[in-house]
């Protein structure tokens, strides 16, 4: 997403949903996982006669509500895509001047898309020919229509191609930056687009500004510290500037230089110590391995409103410590919801018994670690204070440093104003009445400055950037292969005072682009460009002349530093399809990857996997439940719908394996893992394929643990976790797990 | 609500994902011991495409009470808003109430070696029982009396979809009909017809 039009974030809002005529979904189950979201999708339809379209391996509640359903095999949307792609250009049914106005590269996708005739893609996916043209034609003739996804798109060893296709489908409908159209990738969990600007990953500081010597000196700057203080707390710069391990593969760090594991760059160290907030990592791929290197840690600290069942899982006896963590109703400051909305908390109670809130948490190991004064600095530069105030400081602090996705408007008292007047705003265009007119609610990123009302729906040019329009951001160059790559003629925002395609805005070039002159004081003060510029005076004369700071460019569907500069298909690592495993091959073996080496063709060629695992395996959630389950599984009446962990199983599948509804039955994963479960008729998963939801804990490979809790803490509802068997396999460029396309063999206990 | 409301429940199945928040919220907003639902979500033809629905069933008040009919000990009563309620204290917990309800409302503890034994239970629609309103002996045998409090019943409250729908039988009513009346007319962002009447000139 970032890397086709700027950012990777939903570009428009679920009460936007309302105003699409199709909506196609892929990989995602809002009826399940958004329930109350998922009521835009059923006012779209009963309002707008919107046609809902589910592309999943698994008949979903959201495809219970759904006009049409193909039900594709695991791993094969890029396919399916094509195949969309190719009936639309065969017909023409594409948007030819949004294209050539605002697309680059889309010459090399058409073809690709020609060899994906309906016959392949039907081999390849398992969707019928007439049922691809159906869904084609429907998506393409209802327009705008709108882009779902989620998990079941992102996590394959193909996610970030799949994620790169989906909005190619909708620059070639001219379906981007429109009401009612967008992709609108529909976040997991509370907050996590917010964590995700915050960049709690590990190859970006904040805001998305990188790992570069000039970024971290930004941040140095902006944080009130010595550069070089900074960098001392790294072994070297090299390392400073160098990706860390992602939460998909920290156990390869501790693992590193056992005999079958993955090699590691990790300036010549294992991990040695594990500190966990806010993340059941019982929920993750390669449980075994994960609890083998629990087993391994010198220290584990699981900072938790629960007891993290990593705890239960590890047979680790000492240095194991668990913090009471405070719970969102026990704390305040904002969050970001998924359509990049920021909404102020309240705090109801006062933290109970000991638990604290996650900064104190952190603040007394920054004392700990004798670095608590520079820690908070930067709260007390804004107004040169003596004592901070949090959240409050903290977030003007963002407000005041993350300028790259335009946070400089969200300050505490503007977030709090549109929690308190909630009632204020309309829930399909999140436009603002009475005395919040002229702002959208929750400021939507960007919000430029102070006063700007934020962006609801991304990349739209029908609005001026006052009100909230831009065209594609201009990240990658003026120029690719002697091409311009900014925005056509007459393709700009409205009521700009720059008709076109513009470059992003510089001290250098703020002059000639906006046609201003600036003061001698202004050009004293402004920052080297947009994305650095703390005086923020690029982008209050860029509001002034209508002008988005971060230029008007043409997103491209080429990315050319990336492995397959367009998306094209490959295999899941283990492919239940041996012969198009050999046609669609997995990536070149990694090296070096979050600094972990990573294995991919070299994997997937070791054997036929398929022979002796030939069931599809994937996983996913249930309605009672999130993440790793605990929270939910202590809860009596979420237990009480689903007690015991189970497997849904085609009657007919189970039959052939003697295993009876209600029965125990093994899943065995070709990482030699196992697990024991209870096997749940189910018509909405395919012959070939078993589903597995990934909330329990507390059972190990047939193991009961329920001996481990601590006393009193043991959850209602216990049992296998399904990540027990997912298989290896991650992507080459975000090392997302491979959960949503693995293979398994299943046996009747 | 009138005086001459009528309560009602209504359950629309087009907008209802089973997502059982009516029947948690239901459960935990009385604390129901676990083995009554009071509320439960039924889904039919799971799994299956163009087939699968669900829809939230519970006491549905009926007016010419069944349970009521073939009570041995006479414990039902029907409130004059037809919210149809029962004392505790009378009931024997024979079970013909559940033998007569279409909807299988009748909940009964299932605690202990033997399973059902005592009181019968059901949705009040949230407007408790025959003790002193908002007592602690109404919420101990009943649960939370909203209704006493102007409140919607729980499980329409937390519905996600507002699939459930509770209330005056007319307000209900006028409700569904908006939306069927709404079906294909685009968001509403002004009134019906404004568009048609004002937008052209």
């Amino acid at each position: 997403m970032a890397n086709t039009w700027g950012y990777g974030a939903m570009t428009n809002s679920l009460g936007d949903i309302q105003n699409a005529k199709a909506i196609i979904i892929f990989g995602a189950n809002p009826a399940v996982n958004h329930p109350v979201g998922f009521g835009h999708f059923l006012k779209a339809k009963e309002r707008n006669n919107a046609q809902i379209i589910v592309v999943d391996p698994r008949m979903t509640k959201t495809a219970a509500k759904a006009d049409y359903f193909a039900q594709i095999r695991p791993g094969t949307d890029i396919p399916f895509m094509y195949g969309m792609l190719h009936i639309i250009f065969k017909n023409g049914w594409e948007d030819k001047n949004f294209i050539n106005d605002r697309v680059y590269g889309l010459e090399d996708i058409r073809k690709e898309a020609s060899k994906w005739t309906p016959e392949k893609v039907a081999d390849v996916t398992g969707v019928s020919e007439e049922l691809l043209m159906q869904i084609t034609r429907v998506y393409a003739k209802s327009t705008p229509g709108t882009l779902i996804w989620a998990m079941g798109l992102t996590q394959h060893s193909i996610g970030s191609s799949n994620t790169r296709l989906a909005p190619i489908l909708q620059l070639s409908l001219g379906n981007m930056g429109k009401e009612g159209g967008g992709t609108n990738i529909l976040r997991g969990h509370d907050n996590v687009q917010g964590a995700t600007d915050m960049c709690c990953l590990s190859h970006t500081l904040p805001g998305y500004y990188g790992l570069s010597v000039g970024s971290w000196k930004y941040f140095a700057k902006s944080w009130g510290v010595d550069y070089e203080w900074l960098a001392g707390r790294f072994k070297n710069k090299k390392m400073m500037g160098a990706k860390g391990f992602t939460l998909a593969r920290w156990y390869a760090g501790v693992l590193a230089g056992k005999p079958g594991e993955d090699k590691i760059h990790n300036a010549g160290t294992n991990l040695k110590a594990l500190f966990v907030m806010g993340t059941g990592i019982t929920s993750i791929a390669q449980q075994a391995k994960v609890k083998e290197a629990l087993d391994e840690l010198e220290l584990v600290v699981l900072v938790d409103p629960f007891v993290n069942e990593a705890a239960i899982l590890t047979d680790k006896q000492d240095d194991v410590f668990i913090l009471p963590a405070a719970t969102q109703f026990e704390s305040s400051g904002s969050v970001s919801a998924t359509n990049r909305s920021a909404q102020w908390r309240y705090k109801v109670i006062e933290p109970m018994y000991e638990s604290k809130p996650d900064h104190e948490i952190l603040f007394e190991l920054a004392k700990r670690m004798d670095f608590y004064e520079e820690y908070t600095k930067g709260m007390l530069m804004k107004e040169n204070k003596k004592s901070y105030k949090f959240p409050e400081d903290a977030t003007d602090e963002i407000a005041r440093i993350i300028k790259t996705i335009g946070l400089t408007g969200w300050t505490h008292k503007r977030l709090k104003n549109h929690t308190d007047n909630w009632h204020m705003f309309d829930e399909v265009s999140l436009r603002g009445h009475g005395p919040m007119k002229g702002e959208y609610y929750g400021l939507p990123w960007p919000c430029w400055t102070e006063t700007h009302g934020g962006s609801p729906i991304l990349y739209n040019i029908d609005r001026s950037v006052k009100e909230g329009g831009m065209g594609f951001r201009n990240r990658f160059g003026l120029e690719h292969d002697g091409q311009n790559l900014l925005a056509g003629k007459g393709s700009a925002p409205k009521a700009g005072s720059n008709k076109d395609g513009y470059a992003e805005i510089t001290a250098k070039n703020i002059e000639s682009v906006l046609g201003i002159k600036l003061s001698a004081s202004e050009k004293k003060k402004i920052g080297k460009n947009w994305k650095v510029d703390t005086s923020n005076i690029i982008a209050e004369k860029c509001m002034e002349a209508g002008i988005a700071p971060y230029g008007n460019a043409k997103a491209r569907a080429k990315v050319w530093t990336f492995p397959d500069p367009i998306p094209i298909h490959r295999e899941p690592i283990h492919s239940p399809r041996q012969d198009l495993a050999k046609k669609y091959p997995s990536y070149k073996d990694k090296a070096n990857h979050y600094r972990v080496d990573t294995q991919y063709v070299s994997l997937q060629s070791k054997k036929n996997w398929s022979k002796e695992f030939p069931i599809n395996l994937i996983t996913g959630r249930l309605v009672s439940m999130n993440g790793a389950g605990l929270e939910n599984r202590a809860s009596k009446y979420l237990a009480a719908l689903d007690p015991e962990m189970f497997c849904d199983i085609h009657p007919g599948l189970a039959a052939t394996h003697g295993i009876r509804d209600g029965a125990m039955m093994w899943v065995h994963s070709p990482e030699g893992t196992k697990i024991k479960v209870k096997a749940k008729y189910s018509y909405s998963v395919k012959e070939d394929m078993v589903f597995l939801p990934f909330h329990y804990a507390g059972h190990f490979q047939g193991e009961d643990l329920s001996h481990k809790y601590p006393e009193g803490t043991k959850p209602y509802a216990v049992g296998e976790s399904a990540n027990t068997v997912t298989n290896y396999g991650y992507d080459i460029i975000t090392q997302i797990p491979e959960t949503k396309g693995g293979l398994c063999r299943i046996e009747k206990v | 609500m009138s005086e001459l409301a009528k309560m009602k429940f209504y359950c629309d199945d087009q907008r209802c994902i089973e997502c059982n928040s009516c029947s948690v919220a239901c459960a935990e907003a009385h604390e129901l011991p676990t083995g009554v639902s009071r509320r439960k979500v039924i889904t039919l033809n799971e799994g299956i495409f163009g087939k699968e629905f669900s829809t939230s069933v519970a006491c549905m008040h009926c007016t010419d009470a069944p349970c009521e009919q073939v009570c041995p000990v006479d414990c039902f009563y029907i409130r004059e808003d037809g919210i149809v309620l029962h004392d505790k204290e009378i009931c024997i917990g024979c079970g013909y109430c559940l033998y007569a309800c279409p909807f299988g409302a009748p909940q009964f503890p299932r605690d202990g070696a033997f399973g059902t034994k005592g009181a019968m239970d059901k949705c009040t629609m949230c407007a408790g029982g025959p003790e002193e309103t908002n007592s602690s002996a109404e919420r101990e045998l009943y649960g939370q009396n909203r209704i006493a409090e102007g409140k919607v019943p729980m499980c329409a409250a937390m519905c996600s979809t507002k699939a459930l729908l509770v209330g005056d039988e007319q307000e209900i009513s006028t409700i569904y009909r908006k939306r069927v009346a709404s079906r294909g007319k685009g968001v509403q962002s002004a009134p019906y017809g404004w568009s048609e009447e004002y937008s052209k000139q």
